[in-house]
């Protein structure tokens, strides 16, 4: 892939910090580092739909703001423009044709951000905080779903203030996920819910958890016809659940696995369990990439039921991750999670996000 | 031989061509000569184990298997005792056993001079009649490669017999998997399941030993015993994958159905009947915290769903001590589910979060680690509430485009979404200048919002986001 050359090509773009003769505990990856990132933890990351030329990327961070910047084949990040919310961002998504951003907020609003005019317009308005927002493109219809703590999913129309429709959660809304036809929440106290879509959104199926903690992050995956199936739940006890709405044989299709964990083959010491804070799938080989609490990224293969790859430890944990439209760049964040509560947190370390080429890594392991 | 025993001869070793009298001995041998690992003498169970235990330990390939002879040090083979031996290695050991027998015979009968021709007329002539004899035989290791069809008749009473052994196998192979964890924790608890599936018979047995093969490497050994009494139940598997594109095309029941569809999920019957199977192999896993996820939910779909995290075995490395995970998850979700769902605000439920083997990274209270990040009064006081006057935020300046002024309708969304807000502002129409109309108000708090941009120009971003502040 020509993304990644060699590390050395970026000099601009503003205060690359490489970090290449100092420690690289920030990026023992030595992967490439995105400029200006936010300062303070990075939510969410989203890349830019194939509808768009090029690769953008979104980012909403702590710091009350979104971030967008270009990703060059060359590698290159160069920072394109910003929006603000009066609260900290949680969560982003693009439109289907790329012209819009949808951020959500702890400032219970959520906005449209229109990328040609740089202008950014409230469209969505809850009694909590808005934990997930996704971009709905059905057949009949379009419109942006937001996920809230104040335990509703409303569906907005952008151009109404009102929401078309609102749907009651048994919890806070924790994480989300949106194939069309397929919409997957999982909400505090260990709470699941399916939503289809046809139509209009209503909900499918209350699942019962295959996982025994919280949840926190879950990601949609798809069958070979590229049809939602199934969704990989991730929790904070450094587990993933491969579930399927409706495998030919359930109690032997749907697992779990354990991930983000440390010593792993010494039993003497307790082990650290972190929690797994996002969880993608590569759009084409249909591998998924978790990010966790320990600061590492793993690749894997749900079908092979294998592990594809670890990465080194970062410093910090990694607390986002994305994949770009045609799976060649895998982006992901480091920032502070609170996982170690409150002690550990210093206002003062950089935050980064990295981009690695992922069109190798996550190639599906073959079965034997 | 003679009879068609179970295997039809002494337990040998494929790696090495020994016999032995039971194969308990044989997979010792098998354990301390093959599948042992030459830097830190950990035994295994199988090649692949080995395999996988020097990559991720010691990441170290090792590509035969030691003390093998030669043609017989396939490290990816899948062999363990006498399961996984590949049919036609069988099939050569089954001659050579049959000349070797047949030679002493005719050793004894006829006089030397013979013997010497005879040696070859037994090789052609035993082969030959050995093929059909073989062809039965061959039917109990076919399954090996063919996952689960070829059903084989008269096996019924192996399985279970031979499931005794697999037990020890299966536990053997989660640990195989990741090669890290000791294989001890992984089997008792991998006992369990495999206990517990046997009583539900057969609809239990293929769900568990087939959910082996799509494990990393082939296990000859579990089809071998799944396939034969899951004879029945097997090929209806075939027919429900047949059933499944008609299924699950509209994966979801039409829009029209929805409403029933919500309606019968109360009843816990969206589930296919396999749940039912496995509900009924809930009682073996009750030792499971399955009992305290029992108030939540459907109990059909919940054994399902909580079998499903212990059954399937350890598939993904990592996926060691279930019996850890059960101690340090039986904890916390005591405390989680038992307790009535708590608000953000009051006291919230707090998680168990060390045990005695490991230890969860994450703060006590059971709320998500934004909700704990977001109660700090650093990111409140942008957050707006009715009444405050952050309209200190003169400058709308920093307004920077944030919100579209509301010629878009903005204020008739006022009063839907900001109630609160309207009564401090009153009319700020559109002519506020830079202000964006009602849309200000509530993110009135412009000078909080130019803090983090440090001045802007570092973001490059400032000029194209400042414009359409001006625009109005």
């Amino acid at each position: 892939m020509s993304l990644f050359g060699t590390a050395s090509s970026f000099g601009t773009g503003g205060t690359g910090v490489f970090g290449s003769t100092t420690t690289d505990s920030h990026n023992p990856m030595k992967d490439v580092e995105v400029t200006s990132p936010p300062d303070d933890s990075i939510s969410c990351l989203a890349f830019s739909p194939p509808t768009m030329p090029g690769n953008f990327l979104i980012a909403g961070s702590w710091a009350n703001d979104v971030r967008c910047w270009e990703v060059q084949d060359n590698g290159q990040t160069v920072p394109k423009a910003q929006q603000m919310h009066t609260g900290p961002v949680l969560d982003v998504c693009w439109s289907d044709d790329g012209s819009k951003v949808f951020t959500a907020s702890c400032d219970k609003t959520a906005k449209m951000w229109d990328l040609n005019s740089n202008q950014a317009m409230q469209i969505a308005q809850h009694d909590g905080p808005i934990k997930s927002i996704h971009w709905i493109k059905a057949p009949t219809y379009s419109c942006v779903m937001t996920g809230s703590w104040d335990k509703t999913l409303k569906f907005w129309d952008t151009r109404s203030p009102n929401p078309m429709m609102s749907l009651q959660m048994p919890e806070r809304c924790y994480c989300a996920d949106v194939v069309y036809p397929m919409a997957v929440v999982a909400t505090a106290e260990r709470g699941l819910i399916v939503y289809q879509l046809e139509n209009q959104p209503s909900e499918f199926r209350r699942i019962d958890s295959p996982l025994k903690h919280q949840h926190r992050c879950v990601a949609i995956f798809k069958d070979k016809q590229n049809k939602p199936t199934g969704f990989a739940l991730g929790s904070i006890e450094g587990r993933v659940a491969i579930h399927y709405i409706n495998p030919p044989n359930p109690a032997k299709d749907n697992f779990t696995f354990k991930c983000h964990r440390s010593n792993g083959t010494n039993t003497t010491t307790p082990q650290d369990i972190y929690a797994v804070n996002a969880i993608s799938f590569h759009p084409v080989h249909g591998t998924l990439a978790t990010v966790g609490s320990d600061g590492r990224f793993s690749f894997w293969d749900k079908d092979a039921r294998t592990k594809l790859k670890t990465s080194e430890q970062l410093d910090q944990p990694i607390t986002a991750c994305c994949f770009n439209h045609n799976g060649n760049i895998f982006a992901y964040a480091s920032s502070y999670d609170w996982s170690k509560g409150h002690e550990y947190y210093n206002p003062q370390k950089k935050n980064y996000i990295f981009l690695r080429n992922a069109a190798e890594e996550l190639k599906p392991r073959n079965k034997k | 031989m003679g009879r068609k025993k179970k295997k039809q001869m002494k337990p040998w070793c494929w790696y090495c061509n020994r016999d032995f009298d039971d194969e308990k001995i044989l997979i010792q041998h098998q354990k301390a000569k093959h599948f042992k690992c030459h830097i830190c003498h950990k035994k295994l169970y199988t090649g692949p184990g080995l395999a996988i235990h020097c990559m991720q330990v010691h990441k170290e390939t090792i590509d035969s298997v030691p003390n093998a002879i030669p043609g017989r040090t396939d490290i990816e083979l899948e062999i363990y005792g006498m399961e996984g031996i590949p049919e036609k290695d069988m099939q050569e050991r089954r001659r050579t056993l049959e000349q070797k027998s047949q030679d002493n015979q005719k050793k004894k009968s006829n006089n030397q001079d013979d013997s010497d021709d005879d040696d070859d007329d037994d090789e052609a002539g035993p082969s030959m009649q050995q093929v059909p004899a073989v062809q039965p035989q061959a039917g109990y290791v076919a399954p090996m490669a063919q996952p689960g069809m070829p059903p084989v008749g008269g096996a019924p009473g192996i399985p279970p017999a031979g499931y005794q052994g697999m037990p020890p196998m299966m536990p053997g192979v989660p640990p195989m998997m990741h090669g890290m964890p000791p294989a001890m924790p992984g089997m008792p608890p991998a006992m369990m399941p495999m206990g517990g599936m046997m009583p539900p018979m057969m609809p239990g047995m293929p769900a568990i030993p087939p959910g082996m093969p799509p494990h990393m490497a082939p296990r000859p050994g579990m089809p071998h015993i799944a396939p034969t009494p899951a004879a029945g139940p097997i090929p209806s598997r075939p027919a429900a994958p047949a059933v499944q594109p008609a299924v699950t095309k509209p994966l979801f029941p039409s829009a029209a159905q929805m409403g029933s569809g919500v309606n019968s999920n109360t009843t816990g019957v969206s589930s296919p009947p396999a749940d039912h199977q496995s509900a009924s192999s809930q009682p073996p896993f009750s030792n499971m915290p399955q009992a305290q996820q029992s108030p939540s939910g459907a109990a059909a779909s919940n054994s399902l769903s909580t079998s499903i995290s212990e059954a399937p075995k350890a598939t993904f490395p990592a996926y060691t001590q279930p019996s850890v995970s059960s101690s340090t998850s039986s904890n916390p979700s005591s405390s989680t589910v038992a307790k009535p769902p708590a608000t953000v605000t009051s006291k919230p439920a707090t998680l168990t979060t060390t045990s005695a083997t490991s230890k969860l990274i994450h703060p006590d209270e059971d709320i998500s680690l934004e909700e704990m990040k977001a109660q700090l009064p650093r990111y409140q006081r942008l957050i707006p509430r009715a009444g405050q006057a952050h309209a200190a935020a003169a400058p709308p300046v920093a307004a920077v485009g944030s919100i579209m002024p509301p010629q878009q309708g903005l204020p008739p969304q006022q009063p839907g979404m900001r109630h609160p807000m309207h009564g401090q502002y009153g009319a700020p129409p559109q002519g506020m200048p830079g202000y964006m109309p009602g849309g200000m108000p509530p993110y009135g708090q412009g000078p909080p919002m130019v803090p983090p941009y440090q001045g802007g120009p570092p973001m490059g971003m400032r000029p194209p986001v400042m414009s359409p502040a001006g625009r109005y």
